[in-house]
């Protein structure tokens, strides 16, 4: 099943990376979706089927927690998961967005296998094909 | 700055620029670096939590197309404007940030990363850091580098 990704970050090169290690870590991707920041995300979320969001805590307009907060007040988190890829993961921020349905966190640097591990884990994925 | 202060941030710094952007670099000396006569250019984070401060990262202007192009994983040719080589060098900065934080304050300390900026740093201001205590010195695939820390005193 090819996957329609969603990735959050104001920076062109991460969104750039976690793009590109999708691709090496051979992940099935059906489109991949990109936002600048949590408003925008909220948006893409409105107008598009997206399976898994990849997104960063620190952001301009909205930022990753306030975009977890938006989505876990909606319910939406509990059937969209999402992945915080950040270096600012502290472990109580961390332990605080899992709290509000956030289902994973990759600390950066990562690896594409990292990611590949990451989205099996969230997605269910048993075997790869 | 400490001296073990010093060497678990270098170490830090090193180990995480590696995995980024596999390029390799070692600590110098500040008075061995070489300011070249090009622009040099800096990106600054500050931030807030567990500490607080700020945290550059300061190159010459013709290191950024290699870092960018490794990280990416392109050509240095097909990076085309001055945006991708600046949000680029703000992502190393990034990342190096929210673990130098770590080796700070620990891996449970909270803290915010606040948005880095980008700039080009005035000369004068470039020969201050070169004397500036709180600077370290490196080399990156044998171009030189500065890492500027400032700790908020409380």
């Amino acid at each position: 099943m090819a996957f329609n990704i969603l990735l959050v970050d104001d920076s062109l090169t991460v969104r750039s990376v976690i793009a590109k290690a999708l691709r090496l870590a051979g992940v099935d991707i059906g489109q991949i979706y990109e936002a600048c920041h949590g408003a925008e995300a909220l948006t893409v979320l409105e107008r598009e089927w997206i399976d898994l969001v990849f997104a960063d805590i620190s952001m301009p307009v909205m930022d990753g927690e306030e975009f977890v907060d938006r989505l876990a007040a909606s319910g939406a988190i509990e059937h969209l998961p999402v992945v915080i890829v950040s270096s600012a993961g502290s472990g109580p921020r961390i332990q605080r967005l899992k709290d509000k349905g956030v289902r994973a966190y990759v600390q950066k640097p990562f690896t594409p296998e990292q990611i590949r591990e990451v989205v099996d884990k969230v997605m269910g994925v048993t075997s790869h094909e | 700055m400490s001296e073990d202060r010093q060497q678990a941030l270098a170490s830090t710094f090193l180990h995480i620029v590696e995995k980024l952007t596999f390029m390799f670099g070692e600590p110098v000396a500040l008075d061995e670096i070489e300011l070249s006569p090009e622009p040099w250019v800096e990106a600054r984070m500050q931030f807030q939590g567990a500490v607080n401060g700020s945290l550059a990262v300061i190159v010459p202007e013709s290191l950024q197309p290699e870092i960018a192009a490794n990280i990416l994983g392109l050509e240095a040719a097909d990076l085309t404007t001055p945006d991708m080589l600046a949000d680029a060098l703000r992502e190393m900065l990034n990342v190096v940030c929210g673990h130098v934080i770590m080796t700070l304050a620990g891996a449970e300390a909270d803290f915010k990363l606040l948005a880095p900026q980008h700039q080009v740093v005035p000369r004068e201001r470039l020969a201050d850091l070169l004397e500036d205590a709180d600077s370290m010195g490196f080399t990156l695939d044998d171009e030189p580098l500065l890492l500027h820390l400032e700790l908020e005193r409380g």
